[in-house]
């Protein structure tokens, strides 16, 4: 090879490390954001860890197929839920058959009517421990939980949530809608207890 | 034929109008109704503030050193 072919391919070889590390760099700089969301999309701290892992295993191999000046944060998103499907975590379904048709004032309902005297609303969310959002959180079937996750914890717009989890914008609403509607009834029956009807 | 429940109304479209998705029309007229409906008022308030304390609550548990380091590790050596 001559010596003027061998300099465009040194050329390309050191644009395209740089354009890796670059990538790698942007990458782990969102690693707390998509950690944020990854706690809660699984049951426990250590399953959160290892997906973290695979998916910036898997997004480390695959920077080439990311394109530039797109939501990189949604793209390792799409990543790891993927992921989280392909090992198996779907073992709950959608639960069509569920009965929850409590309204959405169901929780302040709830709170108000267990409190001794007249309270203003910051004092009704008081009732609530981090710890009933945490568990009432994990409780929410995953198909519903993907949804409140990346929206209300994520800060994704409903399109790009439909993006990540490969469904139509009009699922995302559905599930969205009644996903919050299962965890404020499990933040009413953690923090209220007994019967919730 | 059943009679428009403006309350009732009020509380499908609340998630909505949190989540800024309703048009400029519907927006108004929730907010219309928010402003004269102390009952829906509070409701709206508290829905506020839950989605305010679900946030604070869940980022108590920041990701571990170890694991920010492990993902280092993943990177490509140079």
């Amino acid at each position: 090879m001559s010596e003027t072919t061998r300099e465009p391919d040194a050329r390309r070889l050191a644009t395209d490390a740089r354009d890796r590390v670059r990538f790698e760099e942007d990458a782990l700089a969102l690693s707390d954001q998509v950690y944020r969301v990854a706690r809660h999309l699984v049951g426990s701290r250590e399953e959160a860890e290892d997906l973290m892992q695979e998916t910036y295993a898997r997004a480390f191999r695959s920077w080439r197929s990311f394109q530039p000046g797109t939501n990189l944060r949604a793209w390792l998103l799409r990543i790891l839920t993927n992921l989280n499907i392909d090992r198996g975590r779907r073992q709950q379904r959608t639960p069509d058959m569920q009965p929850l048709e409590e309204g959405d004032y169901f929780l302040y309902n709830k709170l108000e009517a267990s409190s001794d005297g007249p309270t203003d609303e910051e004092d009704v969310v008081e009732r609530l421990s981090q710890n009933d959002v945490v568990a009432a959180l994990s409780e929410v079937p995953h198909d519903f939980r993907d949804v409140v996750v990346l929206v209300d914890i994520g800060d994704f717009t409903y399109a790009d949530a439909a993006q990540i989890l490969d469904i139509p914008i009009g699922t995302v609403m559905s599930r969205l809608h009644r996903g919050r509607r299962i965890l404020k009834q499990a933040m009413a029956e953690s923090a209220v207890g007994g019967e919730v009807s | 034929m059943t009679a428009y429940d403006p309350c009732a109304h009020c509380e499908e479209v609340m998630q909505q109008y949190m989540d800024r998705v309703l048009t400029d029309a519907e927006r108004a007229e929730a907010e219309a109704h928010l402003d004269e409906c102390t009952y829906c008022r509070k409701r709206y308030r508290f829905e506020e503030n839950l989605r305010q304390f679900v946030r604070q609550a869940v980022d108590l548990e920041p990701m571990p050193v170890e694991l920010k380091r492990k993902l280092a590790d993943l990177r490509t050596p140079l």
